[in-house]
Parts: C-alpha cells; structure tokens; sequence
C-alpha cells in the first residue's frame, strides 16, 4: 500500500473529473477524438493548474512563511529534499505516488520515519520496517513541519508507559491487538501480502504512535477509544512482559510461533536424535 | 503368552540329553533349552575371548564413566532441585534457568544410563546368531477339527436348535438390558439444542420488561456503554452485550465488532445495505458485524483499515465490510451476521434488535 | 547364631525360585520368554519410540492431575504470574498456571508430557511409514495393522483432550473449532454438539468431560490397544528383512535376553533422556502469554498441535462450498462437513481396508514374514509416496498463515499453491518414486549380472578402456553373474563384498582394523561349540 491517509486510497475514485476524464470511457476512441480529448485535458489542466495557483499560491506563501517555526522550516527543508516526490508540494499528495499529508500529525511522521518505513524503498504491498534514514532530531523537525502544516494527533512527552499496569495491558494487548500482532507480539499474515508486523523492535513511541494513528491497514485507536493510560499499560504489557520478561520453559523459545515449530522442533530435534540412537543400537559394532 | 506352544517343537537331528547329567554346564543346559524352544544358536562370539585385555578394560571403564555421569547429573537435579531459586520473577533472573537446568540434569541422567547399558548390552555381551523356527499358519489340522467339533457339540448341548423358544426369549430379553445400559449415558447426556431458541437468539435479543422493551447497549468488556465519539474512524471496537455477564464466555455468540468507517466507505457499505433490505441498519459511519466466524467460530476480528477486509486468522476466510461482509476469499460461505445499531436519547449505541442472521458456524438446521 | 550360619547364600536364589515354580509353574513359560528370537534392525525400533514416549507421558501425566482442576468456575488469578495476576479465569486455566509457576518442578513435567505427546505421535506415524512401506502389514499381520492406524486416532483424540484441557486462548480457540466440526454434521450435528457440551458452547461441564476422558477413558482405549498391538508382534513373531538363513520360516537374530531386552532397557532411558532434554531446553505452549480463553480473543497465527494440522490445512484450503437442502425450511451441509469429518472418515477406512485390497490386486494368500525392499513393489512405494505428498501438502497448509508472514509471500498466494498443490503433487510423487524405484531395481540387477565396479581402467589392445567389474558369483560363459536377486542389499562397493551389513566397523568414524574372526549369520563358526566351552567353564 502506498497509503497511510484515506485521501490516497480514494484518490482514483474521488480525485474527480480529471480521473473520471482519463478513465470512464469504455468504449474505444478513435485516434483523432483521442487527440482531441488529449488537447482538450492538457488545456483544462493547464488552466486548472494555474488558476489554482493564482487561487492559492499567494495565500500559502503568506500564510507559510510566518507561521513556520524554525524547527518546522528545517523540517521544511528535508521533506522538500526527501519527501516532495512521492507527497507533493507542502505535502498535498501526488495521485498514484503518494498520500496527502495534512492533517495525519507528528505522530505519524514519527512513526512512519522513525521506524524507516518512508522514505519507501520500491511501491509494494506494504511498507517493510528497516533501518531509519533520518536522525530523531531530524524525524522531530519534520513532524513539527507536518504538524504546523495541517494539524494531526501528536505523541504527548514522557515515559509513556509510566504507571502502566502489566496485567491490565495483557488483557487489553488481548483484546485489541493480537488477533493481528498474535499473542507472542511476533506479527502475523494479512490478506494478499499484508502483515502485522512484529513489535520486537518497537520503541514506546512507535507503539503509541501506531495507535493514535492506524498506520497503514491497522486500525485506529483513538485516545477516545484506548485512553493514555489504556495506552500506558499496553505499552507497558508490551515492553516489560512481552519483550524483557525472559522464557522460563527453556533456552529455546522456538520463535513462540506456537505449535509450528513445535512440531518442526519434534521432528528435527527429537525424532533424528531417536532415529540416530536407534541407527547405533541397531548398528553392527 | 504363546511361546509355549513351540515347546513341543524339538531339533530333529539332536539326540536329546538329560539336563540333570552333572558334567553338563550351564551353557549346555542353556543350548538344549533353547533346543526346545525350536530355537538353534547358530553363533556364539564373546568380544573378549582372553580376559583383561586392554580393550576391555578400556570398554568397562567407558561404561563405569557413562554409569558415573548418570550419578553426577542426577545428584546435580537435586541440588538444582532444592536450591536453585524457582520462584517466578519478571524479567531474566535465575529462575529462568531452572527448567533448563532440570532438563539437561535429568536429560544428561537418563541419557548416561541408556547409553552405560547399551554400550554394555552391545559392546560385552556375547554377539549371538539365533535361529528360531516360526510355525505360522493357522493351528494343527487335528486342533481345528477338534475345536471346531467341540463348539459344535457345545451349540448342540445347549439345545436351542431343540428348544427355539429359550433361544428367543433369551435375545428378547437380553436386547432391552443392553438399552438399560445405553440409555442412562444417552439420556443424561443429550440436551435439545433448540432449547430457549439458543441457536439463533444472542445476548443482542431485547429485553421485555413489564411491558416496555429495552434495547440492549454496545459495552465494552467492563460493561461500560459506547458513544459514537469513542471509536475514531478507521479504527473498530470489540462490543459486547451491555447484559449481567454479556462479556463472558456464557454469551459466546455474543461479541460483535462496531467499526468507523470513512464517509465514503460508509457511503458505500450503505448502498450496499440497502440491496439487501438492511437500510437502517448502520448508524451514520458506524457498521457492526459478528464477531463469530461463520465458518468455524473463530474471531474475525483482523480488521484491515484501508482494504476494508475482515480476516479470520484460523482459516483465512476473508470478508469484505463494505459489501455485507460477503466472503470473498477462504473456506468461509456465508456472511458475517450484521447488528442493527443506533443510538439512544442518551447517546450511547444500542442494538435496535438481535442479530437477523444466524451467527457462528453453520449448522444443518439453519434454515 | 549358628542356626543362621546354616543358610547357604548362594543356593538362596535357587531355593526361591523353587519355591515360587512351585506355586506358580513358571519355569515353562519363563524359559520360552527368556528363549524368544528377535530380528535386528533399526528400523524395528520406530515402534519403541512411541511405545516408551507413552510410558513417559503416561509417568508425567499422573504428576499433573495431582494439580490440575478440571473446573471452569471462575476464580481470580493470585499466583506468581504477575502480567495475569487479578484476572479473572476459569480454574482451569488457574492450575495450568500454578502447574508452571507454583508448583517446583511442574514446568518441566508440564513440557515433558506435551513433548512426549508431540513425540509419540510423531513415531506413530514414522512407524507406520515403515510398516507400509516394507510390506509388514500383509498377511498375518492385517489386524495388527488397523490397530495400529486405530492407534493413531485414538492418540489423536488424547492429545486434542489434552491440548484443550489447559483452557487458554489459544486451546480455547480450537475448542471452538471442534464444536464447530461436531456442529456441521448432517441430521445430528447440533443435538451431538449440545450433548457434548451440555448445551451452547463452552457451557460449563466440557473440561470435567475432557478431563476423564484424557485421563481415564482414552488412556485406557490406549493402553488396551497397545497392550493388543505388542500381544500380537510377539505371537505372529516378527517380520525380519530377507538375507543369508533367513526365509520365511524362521526368525534369525538374538534371544530375548539378556543382549535384546539390555538394548530396549537401555533405549527407553534414550528415549526418556530425549523427552527429559527437549522438555527442559525447549518451550513448549508458553500458556501464559495465550491468556484465558475468552470468546472474542483472537491471535494471528492460531494453530493445533502438528498432528491435528493436517486437518487444519484441509480447512484452510477447502472452498466455500455451501450445499444447501430446499425442503422446508431449507437444511444446510456446511463447507465445514467435507474437510473435517467427511476426509477423516475416508483417511480412516482406507489404511484399515488396504491390506486386503493390495491382496485381492495381487491373488496374493500366502503368509508374508519377510520384509520387502521398497524398491521392489514400485506400486505400493508410489502409493506411498503419493500418501505422504498428500498428507504434507495439507499439513504445511495448515502452517500457511506462519510461512506467508515469515517468508514474506502472500496469504492468498498460499492458499492457493495449497489448493492446486493437493491435487498435481501427489500424481507427481507417485510418478517420480514409481521410476525412482524401477531404477534402483535396474541397478540391483545390472550389479548382479555385471558384478561391481572396482576402479580398474585397463586399456583392451585395441586401444578401448574398460573398467574391471568383480563378478559376485560363478559366472556363466559371457561373463555374467548367476545370482539370483534375493530382495536384500546387493553389494555396490568393493569394500561392502562378503558382508551381510556394513563391513566397516565404528558408528561415526571407521574403526580400520583387522577382524578378529570373520562374523556372518550366514556362515557360522565350524568351532563355535568349543570356544563356548571354554568361556563358560571360566564362568
């Protein structure tokens, strides 16, 4: 998916005339009415560009340079190097490429960069975790940037699993979160490619982001559904139990895929080893 | 077991000899057992002929090293056993160490016991080829006659051919005594499974309370009501029954899924209810489905925010939210039940009836 | 004193044992037991596997009912556990957890007897491999053969009751899932279901069901079918491969003691050593982290135990395919039906029925005590083969959702690798095994007629190069061998001639020295009887 925003994923069907134009006929045209219908969109878009720059352009220029702080203007200035491609110019989104990104917050630019997603690698089903390309100072500007350009949830500051309450994030983490992310916290399949991903890498932040956002086909959950505190004790599930709390059954966890590699680890380990000792038993020596 | 009846089978072309010669040896006596046993020792090799060579001794004291580790380790399991702290704490204290080190102790124990004793069986023990005959095939043709005759006999003896009635009247009566057995295991077992309507009535059915009918509310596993402003859009909320225990495992069908959807998702998911006679069953963006797969029970509950999709994480059964939650990939066939919800004069969400559909798996009854 | 000085020590045992034959006349018996011949080979052992793995399940599993409470009442969790410490959960789900946290030592035998489980089927199925494969199951055998697939039923049943008991999320997830596979049979479905359950699902009485069933229902069924199983190996005697004095008449290979029963003494402590290890060094169903079973809780990745898989997969890959009946009120066959109960069925009577049908194919009456080579019944190794096909493809589907996620390919694309994989792999299989063996054969046959390759280029005085070939017998005027194939190893090494197994003796290095005295079965010692002698007159 290339989409982190609503915007994007309705682009083709919403973004109107100029898609309707380019994709609603379906009968075919002939080469001359072709020509015709292709001067007549350039000079449509043509003018649509540019009365919308006459419309706009002052307005954002005089609306932007005040209101930037510094920190938002640096920002300004990495996204204009790394982002604009794919988003657009002041983050409008460019159809087919990328979302807008108005409104969807320093959360989740903190998300999405921080956790290296964007900037993407290649457009495929869904945006892999890797190593980030920005610095955290770096991943701040551009979220201050984001956030003053069209507000959005924001990651309040803190320890955010401070007070967290382990068993009741259990239940929560249960409820909420593993029927995707599984009960190991290890990720699991979507449909057609998609996944959970695990959450063996993720930071508090990233995790409170994620859910204040709904990054990608993960659904929101808004701190009117999951309050901070809820939040807290998850994070807290996650961070102290899930991660930190070593296994008590072994040395070998197996992955805590479940019975998988259970039964992987039954032939591999324990029918081989057998099979073995009866070889040598059996043996002639 | 069966092995005394090859005793009888003795090697033909060796004289028998009196076991109770004294000059005879143990082995002698051994051999001309198995003799009776049909079983011929066709070949006898000690590995160790000469006593106290080098190599022996090499192998005694391999086995007395496996016998040794055996005693460490098992005495190493009780210490660990007694001393070793078990307690549970959170995070990689020594405790997590404790089954391991009963596993490798004990597993060490055992493993050095098996192998002393096969090292001994198979490296000091005389090698032997041992013939023994087999004599399958069905019993002497004297037995089968005799056998066969003495059932015969038996059958005839206890006259039911003579006298039919006693034969009768035995089964008449046998057959309901093998009912008396049956029947308090099936009856105190079986239950109607339509008793109060319970497969096709959930915790969702309104309440009739002297005379006035109460909706019941979307809660969440604490009980606590939900309105609208709760569940942000694209985001989805597991909603229980707001009945006494509507959140246990005694309303199993019960758990249902409220989702936000985007406006134009919703537009969509509304067109698509009103197909099929569901018009007023969304409230504003808001839809609910059933949370109980209908394939096999499984939580649907993979919510998959931009594709619209519910997946089942047992059997992959994909459904579309937008279209009636209509199966669109996996073994699943027929839709997720939808709740038709609104909201109260005091704001909270309610279900305006219980679910239409059937919810959980099929059945062959479901009409 | 003095009276006691009498005793004679060493005629004490003798004097027992008099004694007791007196009462019992055991001295018959106990010399035909002691006397009995077993085969040797590796492949024999399979079945102990399963045999002592059920032993060591049976030992931890009585450790665990003395802690277990097969109770779904409530009860707040106040153990050492503190991520579910103050939930509420059934007790049940509350002793599994005192089982693993509060009770010294209950981890490790919770593990070990659901490792010894995992094991025992795992060498059920390992064995019953080599049964089919080297013709064990023809006549007599038959019914030894439809106990032992009953066997893998009933063990199948024992670990589902068992897996369930815990009552955690994941278990409870596949509670559910049987429920569903009881409910969508045909007529009874829902009256079965509710008489299991009392009533709607969970109800209250299925884990104190389960839980006799699991441990007192099942392992009886088990207990009198094994018992069954080994009664019947010992009186038909076993089979042993073909080779030098071996025929159809006879078994060839050591009394039982004391060299065989040493080695089965010393496998079951292998066997138990096995269990102990992967029970300590590796975790198995952590049911802390699956929490208590609640009916809206879900996790991504839920699976039954491997052996259930299979069917797991069935279900994955089957098609929504709904039957619905238009009288009355319309009645229902569930896609559920075909995969669950309907295959199960059909996996059941064909095993059980295969026997005869391979005799009635080949007009075949006679008793079969000697083994065959794989090789040598391509048909039935194909078949085989397209069985295991079959049965991999279903149970890797059941693992589908784990490979999608972990191997980055789509669900969906899994799925349907799976669907068209069930149906093109096992015709494959049976194709490429069926000219696998025709091929083995040949070279079977060519060994024989052309004997082996010994290394030796020697140039012909027309210039060609030939390679020397060592005949295996006489040969006739061309050159080529007249053995006859004996349906056993055929020597293709010019160290492995004039060996009955490997001549080369160590396990995992060659011991390379000279032996002694040449050993086969085939050609025992001509001296045999004095060396013998002289051994047990130092005795």
């Amino acid at each position: 998916m290339t989409s982190d925003t609503p915007a994007d994923r309705r682009g083709d069907r919403e973004r109107g005339l100029l898609a309707r134009l380019r994709r609603g006929r379906s009968t075919p045209r002939s080469r001359g009415r072709r020509r015709v219908g292709a001067a007549f969109r350039l000079l449509a878009a043509l003018l649509l560009a540019g009365g919308a720059y006459t419309v706009f352009a002052p307005g954002l220029n005089a609306e932007d340079t005040p209101q930037l702080t510094s920190a938002a203007e640096d920002g300004r200035a990495l996204f204009d190097v790394s982002c604009v491609t794919c988003h657009g110019r002041n983050a409008q989104g460019v159809d087919g490429r990328g979302p807008s990104l108005i409104g969807v917050g320093a959360a989740s630019v903190e998300f999405q960069v921080g956790t290296g997603r964007m900037p993407m690698a290649r457009q495929e089903a869904q945006a892999p975790r890797k190593p980030p390309v920005f610095t955290d100072e770096e991943i701040r500007q551009l979220g201050q940037y984001i956030q003053e350009l069209g507000g959005g949830p924001q990651i309040p500051d803190g320890d955010l699993k401070a007070g967290g309450d382990v068993a009741n994030g259990g239940h929560l983490f249960r409820v909420n979160c593993s029927s995707c992310h599984a009960f190991s916290g290890g990720g699991g399949a979507l449909s057609s490619g998609k996944y959970a991903p695990s959450l063996n890498d993720s930071t508090d932040r990233q995790i409170y982001a994620a859910m204040l956002t709904g990054p990608q086909n993960m659904p929101v959950f808004g701190d009117n559904q999951l309050t901070p505190e809820q939040k807290a004790d998850i994070i807290a599930y996650v961070q102290e139990s899930l991660k930190t709390d070593g296994d008590p059954g072994g040395f070998f966890n197996l992955g805590r895929y479940g019975p998988v590699t259970e039964g992987v680890a039954v032939f591999l380990v324990g029918m081989v080893a057998l099979i073995f000792a009866s070889l040598w038993i059996a043996g002639k020596s | 077991m069966s092995t005394h009846t090859e005793t009888k089978a003795h090697s033909a072309e060796q004289e028998p000899i009196d076991v109770h010669d004294p000059r005879l040896t143990n082995w002698d006596v051994l051999r001309e057992g198995a003799r009776r046993d049909d079983i011929e020792i066709v070949h006898y090799e000690p590995p160790f002929p000469v006593p106290g060579t080098k190599a022996e001794r090499r192998l005694v004291r391999v086995v007395a090293g496996f016998f040794l580790i055996t005693g460490l380790a098992a005495t190493a399991f009780l210490a660990v056993y007694i001393w070793w702290p078990w307690e549970h704490e959170a995070g990689n204290g020594a405790d997590k160490f404790y089954t391991p080190l009963l596993g490798l102790t004990l597993g060490i124990a055992l493993l050095g016991i098996g192998f002393g004793i096969l090292t001994w069986g198979k490296k000091l023990i005389p090698h032997e080829v041992a013939i023994q005959g087999r004599h399958d095939g069905g019993s002497p043709a004297d037995d089968r006659k005799i056998t066969g005759s003495t059932l015969t006999y038996m059958v005839d003896e206890l006259g039911v051919k003579r006298r039919p009635l006693l034969g009768i009247s035995l089964l008449a009566g046998l057959a309901p005594v093998a009912a008396v057995a049956a029947a308090p295991l099936v009856g105190g077992l079986i239950k109607n499974p339509h008793t109060n309507n319970q497969m096709f009535t959930t915790g969702w059915a309104p309440v009739e309370e002297g005379g006035t009918t109460h909706l019941i509310r979307l809660t969440h596993s604490d009980g606590t009501p939900i309105r609208p402003e709760d569940v942000s859009v694209g985001g989805q909320i597991t909603v229980f029954p707001g009945i006494p225990g509507g959140a246990t495992n005694k309303h199993a069908d019960s758990p249902t899924l409220l989702i936000h959807l985007r406006a134009d998702d919703a537009q969509l998911a509304a067109e698509n209810n009103a197909r099929e006679d569901k018009a007023d069953y969304m409230w504003g963006n808001y839809i609910a489905y059933s949370k109980i797969c209908t394939h096999a029970g499984c939580p649907a509950s993979l919510y998959e925010q931009q594709t619209n999709r519910l997946l089942c994480p047992c059997h992959q059964s994909q459904f579309l939210i937008t279209d009636n939650a209509q199966p669109i990939f996996g073994p699943a066939s027929r839709r997720l039940p939808q709740l038709p919800i609104s909201v109260d004069e005091e704001g909270f969400f309610v279900a305006t009836s219980d679910f239409k559909e059937t919810v959980g798996p099929d059945f062959w009854e479901r009409p | 004193m003095k009276r006691r000085k009498k005793i004679d020590v060493a005629a004490l045992p003798g004097k027992a044992g008099g004694e007791v034959d007196d009462r019992l006349q055991v001295a018959t018996p106990l010399r035909a037991l002691l006397n009995k011949v077993f085969p040797d080979h590796w492949s024999f052992l399979l079945g102990e596997i399963a045999l002592f793995s059920f032993v060591v399940v049976l030992l931890t599993g009585v450790f665990l009912t003395f802690f277990y409470d097969p109770s779904l009442s409530h009860v707040v969790y106040d153990g050492s556990y503190a991520p579910l410490r103050g939930q509420s959960m059934t007790a049940a789900y509350a002793t599994t957890l005192d089982i693993s946290f509060d009770v010294r030592g209950g981890l490790i035998m919770r593990q070990m007897h659901h490792w010894g489980a995992l094991l025992f089927m795992a060498s059920i199925v390992v064995h019953m491999l080599r049964v089919f494969f080297t013709g064990a199951f023809r006549k007599p055998r038959e019914l030894n053969w439809i106990i032992g697939s009953l066997l893998f039923w009933v063990g199948f049943l024992a670990g589902f009751t068992g897996y369930s008991l815990p009552d955690d999320g994941l278990s409870g997830t596949g509670l559910r899932i049987a429920s569903a596979i009881m409910l969508s049979i045909p007529v009874v479905g829902s009256w079965l279901t509710s008489s299991i359950f009392g009533g709607e699902f969970p109800g209250e009485v299925i884990m104190g069901r389960f839980f006799i069933a699991h441990v007192l229902l099942i392992p009886g069924l088990l207990l009198a079918l094994i018992s069954a199983h080994l009664g019947l190996v010992f009186k038909q005697k076993h089979t042993q491969w073909p080779g030098p004095g071996r025929t159809n008449d006879n078994v060839v290979g050591e009394r039982m003691f004391p060299r065989y029963a040493i080695k089965q003494g010393g496998f079951f402590m292998i066997v138990f050593g096995v269990i102990a290890l992967l029970g300590g060094l590796f975790q198995i169903n952590p049911v802390w982290l699956f929490g208590p079973y609640e009916a809206a809780v879900v996790s991504a990745a839920s699976q039954p135990d491997w052996y259930v898989m299979f069917l797991d997969g069935s279900t994955r890959l089957m098609p929504g395919w709904e039957i619905h009946i238009p009288i009355g009120n319309g009645y229902v066959i569930p896609p559920l039906f075909w995969p669950t109960v309907a295959l199960p069925g059909v996996l059941t009577m064909l095993p059980i029925f295969y026997p005869f049908i391979e005799a009635r194919r080949n007009k075949d009456n006679r008793h079969h005590n000697l083994l065959q080579r794989p090789r040598d019944v391509p048909n039935r190794t194909g078949l085989g083969a397209m069985a295991i096909a079959f049965y991999l493809v279903l149970t890797l589907s059941g693992g589908n959702d784990v490979i999608a996620d972990k191997f980055h390919i789509s669900l969906n694309a899994m799925t349907w690798a799976g669907r068209i994989g069930l149906i093109l792999l096992p015709p494959i299989a049976y194709y490429i095994t069926y000219r696998i063996c025709l091929g083995l054969q040949q070279h079977d046959r060519e060994v024989l007629a052309h004997g082996v390759e010994t290394g030796i280029i020697r140039r012909l005085p027309d210039g060609r190069f030939v390679e020397v070939h060592q005949p295996l017998g006489g040969t006739d005027e061309h050159g080529h061998g007249e053995l006859e194939y004996a349906g056993w190893v055929v020597p293709k090494k010019m160290n492995r001639l004039g060996a009955l197994g490997p001549a080369i003796k160590g396990f995992f290095v060659p011991i390379e020295k000279p032996v002694e005295a040449p050993v086969s079965p085939g050609h025992p010692p001509v001296s045999a009887r004095t060396e013998e002698k002289e051994i047990s007159g130092k005795r």
